[in-house]
């Protein structure tokens, strides 16, 4: 919550770490949960996935993804931008693993978003620190669709 | 902190200055993956005196996302769900996003292990 640029989720999964990592890696996997795209494990590898929009952050939904780096079953680092538009939105997508008991948990940290550009801060401040700024009711109305 | 400017309906302002302390967020993950608690429990985690964590736990129980119960000397405390879904109705779309996928990559999963 500190830092305004970033998001932090984790969950725990009762699956070791080997099969979360099928599931980040494996395309007819990640189309499973996440969005279908032509993913291969290898870095520099560009892909496109075709997600929701985001009204309200201006982010088209098509993602212009790219490898940026990984170590096996450990970590996996994506990078993210709007296919429509690569300036505006430059994230990165930290997937780490780490075993716990007989499970993993996993960690996404999402980096990226811009301190300068109002519609993405704004949208992160409901997240990170909602009670810090509070939100138009509008925009909260447009966030409730996505 | 400052105060906020707009305050959304139906939020309350005390819960989200509750969950402004780094501190306080960890007293609450610690009772949503641990269970109800005594104080003693909790504040074994924090390298903190008793009085200021005494603060911290008034602070989580009049924003009643917390609530105490005595047990002969020893007073326990639990989670209460209920302002904490409203807080997570009102969470940024990135992250409801995430929890949203990750709940779905549980999905994957469990279904992947009876292959």
């Amino acid at each position: 919550m500190s830092d305004p640029t970033t998001i932090e989720v984790d969950t725990f999964y009762p699956h070791p770490p080997a099969k979360v990592w099928r599931a980040l890696t494996e395309p007819e996997l990640i189309a499973q949960w996440l969005m279908p795209g032509d993913f291969r494990l290898e870095v520099g590898h560009r892909y496109t996935m075709q997600g929701r929009a985001v009204a309200a952050t201006g982010f088209s939904g098509m993602v212009q993804a790219e490898v940026l780096g990984f170590e096996l079953e450990k970590v996996l680092r994506i990078g993210w931008r709007d296919a429509a538009d690569e300036q505006r939105v430059d994230w990165t997508l930290t997937w780490t693993l780490q075993p716990e008991g007989r499970g993993t948990r996993l960690f996404l940290l999402h980096e990226g978003f811009d301190p300068d550009d109002p519609l993405q801060q704004q949208a992160h401040t409901i997240m990170g620190g909602g009670w810090r700024s509070g939100v138009p009711r509008a925009l909260e109305k447009l966030l409730d669709r996505i | 902190m400052p105060r906020p400017s707009v305050v959304a309906e139906g939020t309350d302002d005390r819960v989200f200055a509750a969950l402004a302390s780094p501190v306080r967020r960890e007293v609450l993950r610690l009772l949503r993956d641990g269970g109800p608690q005594s104080v003693q429990q909790l504040a074994d985690h924090f390298a903190m005196a008793r009085p200021s964590f005494s603060e911290q736990l008034r602070i989580l129980r009049e924003a009643g996302l917390v609530s105490e119960r005595k047990d002969g000397r020893q007073r326990f405390y639990r989670l209460e769900a209920v302002p904490l879904a409203e807080v997570q109705d009102w969470l940024s779309p990135y992250e409801r996003f995430w929890r949203e996928r990750m709940a779905e990559l549980g999905a994957v999963l469990d279904r992947l292990e009876d292959e």
